[in-house]
C-alpha cells in the first residue's frame, strides 16, 4: 500500500527516467551520438513534431483529439510556397509572388481557419472530434495533391524562398564544426515555455484541464466549454502551419506528402509525455519530454544503422508501450479500480 | 408466509465494505428467505446500494460471509452471483429496444435450426409459452421499445426466473410506473412468490411495502437500523428508523433576514413547475421538498440555467435576471450546488486547489494575465481552514476525499465566488453523519453573513433543523409553505403534505 502510493508519480516522470537510460544506451552504442552536431540533429528534428505536439497537448488535455494537425502542416506549408513563387516554370506556383512575410501571415491565418472549422463542427455541429479531424485529415492531404497533381515543388533558390525558408534553416549562433543552435529549435523552446506559461499560470489553461477533466461541472462552474474548445483547435491550426513553414525551411523543398504520417509520431510523443487521452492530466514538460525520447530513439536507431523496416516496428511497439503506460496512470490514480464502476454508483443519485 | 420455518435463500452475516472516507457497510447482516418478500429500505447513501452490489458480485466485501442457498461464497463476482441464482431487475430493465420480444428473451441463446440458421418458428412458439408459465400474455412479435416499463419489468422478472434465478433484487421498480401498473406488477410478483421465488424490494414508496412485502429491513450509515416482519410494525416507525431522529443533529439558532434577493413569479415550465411564486430574502434559509420530479429540482437547475427556465417574471436585486447558462447565473451572483456531485460538482481528477478556485480565476489574474499563485493559494488555504476540509494538502486530487469533503471542495468553490444567492441541491446527499452535520453549519454560516440560501432536499429532519421556511411542491405546484417562526412543523406534517394526495390514489387504484 505504502509503495503504491509514489507510483503515480513514478509514472508521471517515468519519462525523463527513460529518456536518461536511451540516451545513456546509445551513447554507448554509437562513438558519434554523443557529439555536438549529433546533439544539434535531434534537437532540430524534435523542433517540428515539438511544436505540433504542443498544439496536440492543448487539444488532448481539453479531452478530444485533432488528427488533422500533419495534414494542415502539410497544406500550409505547400500554400505559402504557392504564393510566393512565380507561375513559370521550372518553379510552378499561382503566379502572384506575394510578400513572403505576407505568405507567412497568410499561412498562419489559413491554419487558424482550418482550426475553427474543425471546432466549430465539433462544438455547433455536436460531431465527433475524431471523425472529424480523420476526415479533415483526408480532406487536406487530398486537396493537396489534387492540387499539385503530386508534382513537388523544389530547387528554390531565390531570395523571397530566403525569407520563407529562414525559420527552418538559419541558425540562431554557429561556431562552425563546433557548435550550432538552429532558430527552429529556440523558436520551439519559446513555443513550449509559452505552452507551459498559458496551461499552468493563465485562467485559459486552467479551465482547459478543467474541461477534460469533468466537462459538464466545468460548464457548472460557469466556463464556456464550447469556446475553449473551438481555442484550442484554433492554436492547433497555427501551431501546424507554424510547423509547416518551419519544415519547408529545413527540407527546403515540398513533397506532397509532407508531414504524412507524423500524427502518430505526435499521439506517441505526447501520451509517452503523460498527456492523458482521457483528458484532463499531462504538463507541457512531460510532452517536452515525450519528443525529446522519440526523437533521440529515432536518431540513436538511424546511427545504428537499423533497417528502416525495423525502425517502423520499434515505433509502433513504443506507441503500445505508451498506450500501457497511460492505462496503468489511469488505474492507479482511479479509486477502488477493481470494477470499473467506482464509488459514484453508490453515492451519487439515482435519478439525476 | 411464516418466516420463521423456511430456510433463508441468502444469508449474509458481518458484511463490512469500506470506501477512501467512508464506511459503506459496517458489519451489515441481511438475509431472505424462500417465498420472501423482502422490502430493502433507508435513504439515498444509507449502505442499500451497496449492499446489493456485494450481493450481485460488482464488490468484494472486506470482511464478512455470504450464503447462498446454503452455498459459502469467497469470491463472489458477477457471474458466480448469477449463477447462484441471484438477479437483479433495475428500474430501467435493460433490452435491446429494436428487437422482437421473442429475440429479447432468448438474447444470446437464440434456438438454432439446420445449417446453422437462427429457428424463427420455434423462438416464437417457446418464447410465448415460456412468458405463458409466468401468465404474461403478450404478442411476442412486437417490438420491445412498444412494450410498457411495467410489461418490461416483468418480461425481465420472467426471464430471470427461467434462468433460475431463486432471488430477484427489485431496484426500485415503480418509481417510472402509472398507478394501474404498479398493481398490475405487484400481483405479478405476489404469484411468483407463491411459486417460491424469493424478491429484494427497494423502494422509497412507504405505502407499497405494507401492500407487497413480507418482511422489511431498513439501513441508516452503513448498518441496520432495524429488520421486522411488516406485520409487526408501523409506518411512523418505519419513518423514524429510515430518518434515525436519534442522529447528531444540526441547529440553526436565530436569523435575521433581509431584503428580498431572488424573486420569482409565475414561472411556468410545461412538465417541470408552473405558476410559481417564491422569494428568497437575504440572511434567509428556504427548503424546497417535494416527491421526486415534483419540481425543486427542476426550478433550481432552470435557474442556474443547466435547464430551460421557461416562462415567468424573475428578478435578482430587483433587476430582471439574465438566464440561459451558468456563466450569466454566476456573473450575478447566483451559485448552485448540484445534486449530482462526481457528475456536476467536483472535477475530480483535478486538485482541491484547481477546482476551488476555478470559478474565480479572472479574479486572481491581476499581472500581465498570470494568476497570482500566492493569492491564490492564500484564496484556497482559507477556504480550507474555514469549511475544514480534510485533505493531506491542497495538491491532493479531489477523488481522494471522503464524500463530505469533496462536497466541501465544491461549497468552498461556490462560496468563493461571493454569490448573493446560493442554491444547494441535496448538499447532504452520499456524505457521513459528521460532515453533513457540518455541511448544515456551513450553510448557516452563509447565510449569516446576508446570503440568501435555498437547500433542495427530501431530508425532511434536516430541512427542519436549517430552514426558516419550507415550501412544499406537489406536481410541479406549490401546495404548502411552512414558516418557522409561525407553523407547527412535523415529519409526519410535512410528509403529509409531500405525499398526502400519493397515498390516496395508490389506495384507490388498488
Amino acid at each position: 500500500m505504502q509503495a503504491s502510493k509514489y507510483i503515480p508519480t513514478l509514472l508521471d516522470h517515468l519519462i525523463w527516467v527513460i529518456l536518461v537510460v536511451v540516451f545513456v544506451f546509445f551513447v554507448f552504442q554509437s562513438p558519434v551520438f554523443l557529439t555536438s552536431t549529433n546533439i544539434t540533429n535531434i534537437l532540430t528534428a524534435a523542433a517540428v513534431l515539438g511544436i505540433l505536439v504542443v498544439g496536440q497537448t492543448f487539444v488532448l488535455i481539453t479531452g478530444n483529439f485533432d488528427l488533422s494537425s500533419e495534414s494542415t502542416l502539410g497544406v500550409t506549408a505547400l500554400f505559402g510556397m504557392f504564393l510566393i513563387v512565380p507561375a513559370t516554370p521550372p518553379y510552378w506556383g499561382g503566379g502572384i509572388m506575394l510578400n513572403p512575410y505576407l505568405a507567412i501571415i497568410t499561412i498562419l491565418l489559413t491554419g487558424a481557419l482550418i482550426g475553427y472549422v474543425v471546432g466549430f463542427l465539433i462544438t455547433v455541429g455536436k460531431m465527433n472530434n475524431f471523425i472529424v479531424t480523420l476526415a479533415m485529415l483526408l480532406i487536406l492531404r487530398g486537396l493537396m495533391m489534387a492540387f499539385t497533381q503530386g508534382k513537388p515543388i523544389s530547387g528554390l533558390n531565390f531570395e523571397p524562398a530566403d525569407v520563407y525558408f529562414w525559420l527552418g534553416h538559419e541558425a540562431l549562433f554557429e561556431i562552425p564544426d563546433v557548435a550550432r543552435i538552429p532558430l527552429a529549435v529556440v523558436a520551439t523552446a519559446a513555443v513550449f515555455g509559452v505552452g507551459h506559461i498559458i496551461l499552468n499560470h493563465r485562467r485559459f489553461g486552467r479551465e482547459l484541464y478543467a474541461i477534460g477533466g469533468n466537462r459538464n461541472a466545468a460548464i457548472a462552474s460557469g466556463i464556456d466549454a464550447d469556446r475553449r474548445i473551438r481555442q484550442v483547435y484554433v492554436m492547433s491550426g497555427v501551431l501546424a502551419a507554424l510547423a509547416g513553414w518551419m519544415l519547408a525551411g529545413r527540407v527546403g523543398s515540398i513533397q506532397v506528402n509532407l508531414g504524412d504520417g507524423y500524427i502518430f509520431t505526435v499521439m506517441a510523443a505526447a501520451v509517452i509525455g503523460g498527456i492523458s487521452l482521457q483528458g484532463g492530466r499531462g504538463t507541457m514538460l512531460g510532452a517536452l519530454g515525450g519528443v525529446l525520447l522519440l526523437s533521440t530513439i529515432d536518431r540513436g536507431l538511424n546511427l545504428m544503422r537499423v533497417s528502416v523496416f525495423w525502425v517502423k516496428v520499434i515505433q509502433g511497439l513504443i506507441i503500445m508501450l505508451a498506450m500501457f503506460i497511460d492505462a496503468q496512470r489511469v488505474r492507479y490514480r482511479t479509486p477502488h479500480a477493481k470494477a470499473s464502476v467506482p464509488s459514484a454508483a453508490e453515492t451519487s443519485n439515482k435519478t439525476a | 408466509m411464516d418466516d420463521a420455518v423456511s430456510t433463508p435463500v441468502v444469508d449474509m452475516v458481518d458484511i463490512v465494505k469500506v470506501f477512501p472516507g467512508v464506511r459503506a457497510l459496517d458489519s451489515v447482516s441481511f438475509s431472505v428467505k424462500s417465498g420472501q418478500i423482502h422490502a430493502l429500505l433507508g435513504k439515498n447513501g444509507a449502505g442499500k446500494s451497496t449492499l446489493m452490489h456485494v450481493l450481485t458480485g460488482l464488490y468484494n466485501p472486506d470482511s464478512g460471509s455470504i450464503r447462498i442457498r446454503g452455498t459459502q461464497y469467497e469470491n463472489l463476482n458477477t457471474a458466480r452471483a448469477k449463477e447462484a441464482g441471484i438477479a437483479l431487475v433495475a428500474q430501467h430493465a435493460k433490452f435491446v429496444p429494436g428487437l422482437s420480444i421473442a429475440e429479447n428473451v432468448y438474447s444470446g441463446m437464440l434456438p438454432v435450426g439446420q445449417f446453422g440458421f437462427v429457428d424463427w418458428k420455434k423462438m416464437k412458439r417457446d418464447a410465448s409459452d415460456r412468458l405463458g408459465q409466468f401468465d404474461i400474455d403478450i404478442d411476442v412479435t412486437r417490438l420491445m421499445e412498444e412494450t410498457t416499463v411495467a410489461e418490461r419489468q416483468m418480461i425481465e422478472i420472467a426471464r430471470a426466473l427461467f434462468a433460475d434465478a431463486s432471488v430477484i433484487i427489485l431496484d426500485e421498480p415503480t418509481a417510472p410506473l402509472p398507478k394501474h401498473d404498479v398493481a398490475k406488477l405487484f400481483e405479478f410478483v405476489r404469484r411468483q412468490r407463491e411459486r417460491g421465488a424469493s424478491f429484494i424490494y427497494i423502494s422509497h414508496y412507504l405505502e407499497e411495502i405494507f401492500e407487497v412485502a413480507d418482511h422489511v429491513t431498513v439501513m441508516r450509515n452503513g448498518t441496520v437500523a432495524g429488520s421486522s416482519p411488516v406485520k409487526d410494525i408501523t409506518q411512523p416507525e418505519l419513518i423514524r428508523l429510515i430518518s434515525g431522529a436519534d442522529v447528531e443533529r444540526y441547529k440553526r439558532e436565530g436569523s435575521s433576514i433581509g431584503g428580498a434577493v431572488l424573486e420569482v413569479k409565475g414561472l411556468t415550465r410545461p412538465g417541470a413547475y408552473s405558476e410559481v411564486n417564491l422569494t428568497f430574502h437575504g440572511g434567509e434559509v428556504v427548503g424546497l421538498t417535494g416527491l421526486e420530479g415534483s419540481g425543486p429540482g427542476e426550478l433550481a437547475r432552470g435557474l442556474f440555467g443547466l435547464e430551460t427556465l421557461g416562462e415567468g417574471k424573475v428578478t435578482l436585486n430587483s433587476v430582471p435576471y439574465r438566464h440561459g447558462s451558468p456563466i450569466a447565473a454566476l456573473q450575478q451572483g447566483l451559485a448552485y450546488l448540484p445534486r449530482d456531485r462526481h457528475g456536476l460538482g467536483i472535477i475530480g481528477i483535478r486538485s482541491v486547489r484547481d477546482n476551488v478556485s476555478l470559478s474565480v480565476l479572472e479574479r486572481l489574474e491581476p499581472l500581465f494575465g498570470l494568476i497570482n499563485s500566492a493569492k491564490e493559494k492564500k484564496l484556497v488555504q482559507d477556504y480550507i481552514d474555514v469549511l475544514g476540509i480534510k485533505t493531506p494538502s491542497m495538491s491532493t486530487a479531489v477523488e481522494n476525499l471522503s464524500g463530505g469533503n469533496q462536497q466541501k471542495v465544491v461549497v468552498a468553490k461556490l462560496a468563493a465566488t461571493e454569490p448573493k444567492m446560493l442554491i444547494l441541491d441535496e448538499p447532504t446527499q452520499g456524505v457521513d453523519v459528521q460532515a453533513k452535520v457540518e455541511l448544515l453549519r456551513i450553510v448557516d454560516d452563509l447565510s449569516k453573513r446576508g446570503v440568501a440560501v435555498a437547500v433542495v432536499s427530501d431530508e425532511l429532519s434536516e430541512l427542519m433543523d436549517i430552514c426558516d421556511r419550507i415550501v412544499v411542491f406537489y406536481r410541479g405546484t406549490i401546495i404548502r409553505e411552512f414558516r418557522k417562526d409561525r407553523d407547527k412543523i412535523t415529519t409526519a406534517i410535512l410528509l403529509a403534505a409531500i405525499e398526502g394526495e400519493t397515498v390516496e390514489t395508490i389506495n384507490a387504484g388498488v
